[in-house]
């Protein structure tokens, strides 16, 4: 069956982003990423205008992320005072990334950072992921000594830092100041790449702030339904883009998604999680490549998105 | 996030260009016999529509041949370009803007048009590709190559949504009494923004177009289409507002619904 989108202005068979929404939501409940960069190409490989994909596609990851962080509470897993603290610091960063953007489309080579910053970033975290995961996995008796270790030395600096507090639910003590510079730098990036920066978030509570991996993916989720929110909000007021049916269509399969996802991570464990999203980062990555060398058939675009 | 304006302006000095024209042409034409029907010249676009088919009809004087033209009024398009950065990555490198450009052109005809008329004749009509290349003007734009080469792949691009699109030899033509009719059936993209189209009927004779006749088609989004979309644009702030409740909303709902499946850990 066929619907007319309203705004996007034109027709889409229901199941298309029923389907992709059922997809996409599993990956969100699962690995508390927003899947925006699966999402808003497909999207508009399925004919709908850039700008229109991106828009909308915050708007669905706002129920998605809804359901997403419900399941993931009631289990205990969201720590809503570092969801807060990484939410001010992304905010901020945000301000700073649209500044950014600014100052490079002045320089003349926006797209051509944007592009780099978007490859390099998946590639460096996909690539960490992976063999971290990896590695802890094979010999995971060994790493856990040497990561004590090693942890001892780090968390020497950090203790030394101001503002020292515990968070309970991730069973972890830092300095207020680390999840906002850290939710700082992944606001910047994300803003000018244009993305939820799910995937960044992620990396940076399990490798830096050492939250356990389940509590991560519910965290993530949390700070990434109140960043869609505004950026929904922003989307439908400056730029019209929303299309509410087409938003209708994705959440009725992301929600459920979502829950799915949840439900079917508790029975994975954390390195088995970190594994998975580290190859579907590496896969988007080798996409992104061979997007940026192999010859598009249409040399001209809609403006707007990337 | 980068923004861009996406405009596709109505432009009515062409269109009123374009009747001149056709009253020009009909005017000096000594038996004006040539008509011209749309079937559907009025196209509501519901929640259900994915596209329609639109026939064009009439009668023409026996021995001539036809044209059919169904275009959007012309306007700009400005679109992104892809080029080679450091000679192996593709990447947009600018913006070209396309002017008096319609966003909607498809031509039909009873034989190929560079055997039914001369480019002069088919540059004074704008009929065919190769005349609108000619008619449109492209920014920036370094050369006449340049810009031959820029204009193919906006007809591609146009083509890739169904927006523009030509045929020869699918015009059915019958002789009854003395007069010729003709019809053609064409499929109507549901691409096609709402809008005025004009339709055009060229009759050609001797290389020579010898009349012309017109209709239009209108596309208009109706009820809970028609309400969003205008919500979307003039009540941005109320519209934002019910897409966030609603996903918030949807979100908890299935979250009540899976209690039992998701708790146990």
């Amino acid at each position: 069956m066929y619907l007319y989108l309203p705004v996007a202005l034109t027709s889409i068979n229901v199941l298309i982003p029923v389907g992709l929404g059922l997809a996409v939501g599993l990956l969100s409940g699962l690995f508390g990423v927003g899947g925006g960069f699966l999402m808003t190409p497909l999207l508009i490989m399925f004919g709908i205008p850039s700008t229109v994909a991106a828009a909308t596609d915050s708007n669905q990851i706002v129920a998605a992320s809804t359901s997403g962080t419900y399941a993931h509470w009631k289990v205990g897993n969201v720590d809503f005072k570092m969801g807060l603290h990484l939410l001010i610091g992304g905010f901020i960063g945000g301000l700073f990334g649209v500044q950014a953007i600014k100052v490079l489309n002045a320089m003349g080579n926006a797209d051509f950072v944007i592009k780099m910053t978007y490859v390099l970033m998946l590639g460096i975290v996909g690539t960490y992921m992976f063999i971290e995961s990896l590695s802890s996995m094979r010999k995971k008796k060994v790493q856990e000594e040497k990561v004590q270790e090693r942890e001892s030395g780090f968390s020497r600096f950090l203790k030394t830092l101001p503002f020292q507090t515990e968070y309970v639910k991730s069973g972890v003590t830092h300095s207020m100041l680390l999840p906002l510079i850290f939710g700082g730098f992944v606001g910047v990036l994300a803003a000018i790449m244009g993305v939820g920066g799910g995937f960044l978030m992620v990396p940076v509570m399990v490798y830096i702030l050492r939250m356990p991996m389940h509590v991560v993916v519910g965290t993530s989720l949390f700070q990434i339904l109140f960043n869609c929110i505004e950026v929904t909000f922003l989307q439908a007021y400056t730029n019209h883009n929303v299309d509410f049916i087409l938003a209708v269509l994705l959440l009725l399969g992301s929600t459920i998604g979502a829950q799915i996802g949840a439900v079917f991570g508790r029975k994975l464990k954390g390195e088995q999680l970190k594994i998975i999203l580290a190859v579907i980062v590496l896969v988007v990555t080798v996409k992104i490549v061979f997007e940026l060398t192999l010859s598009p058939s249409l040399l001209l675009a809609q403006a707007g998105g990337h | 996030m980068r923004r861009y304006k996406y405009q596709i302006s109505n432009c009515k000095t062409a269109f009123i260009i374009t009747v001149l024209l056709g009253i020009f042409a009909t005017a000096h034409t000594a038996s004006a016999t040539l008509t011209a029907k749309a079937n559907h010249d009025h196209i509501e676009v519901n929640f259900f529509y994915h596209g329609s088919t639109v026939s064009v009809s009439g009668i023409t004087d026996p021995g001539t041949e036809l044209i059919i033209k169904i275009a959007s009024p012309e306007g700009h398009e400005s679109l992104k370009q892809k080029g080679k950065v450091g000679g192996i990555l593709w990447m947009n490198v600018g913006t070209l803007k396309f002017e008096h450009v319609p966003n909607l052109y498809s031509i039909h005809s009873t034989r190929k048009l560079e055997e039914m008329l001369e480019q002069k004749e088919l540059d004074r009509f704008v009929i065919g590709l190769p005349a609108l290349n000619r008619h449109a003007e492209l920014n920036p734009s370094s050369g006449e190559d340049e810009k031959t080469k820029w204009f193919g792949e906006f007809v591609k691009y146009k083509e890739s949504s169904k927006l523009y699109a030509s045929s020869s030899g699918r015009i059915e033509m019958k002789e009854k009494d003395g007069k010729q009719s003709y019809y053609i059936n064409t499929e109507w993209p549901y691409q096609a923004p709402p809008g005025d189209y004009l339709v055009t009927v060229y009759a050609v004779k001797n290389g020579k177009v010898v009349e012309t006749a017109e209709a239009k088609v209108n596309v208009e989004q109706v009820g809970l289409v028609k309400t969003l979309a205008g919500m979307a644009k003039n009540n941005a702030v109320l519209y934002g507002l019910i897409s966030i409740i609603s996903a918030l909303g949807a979100g908890f709902g299935v979250g009540l619904v899976f209690k039992k499946g998701g708790g146990a850990h």
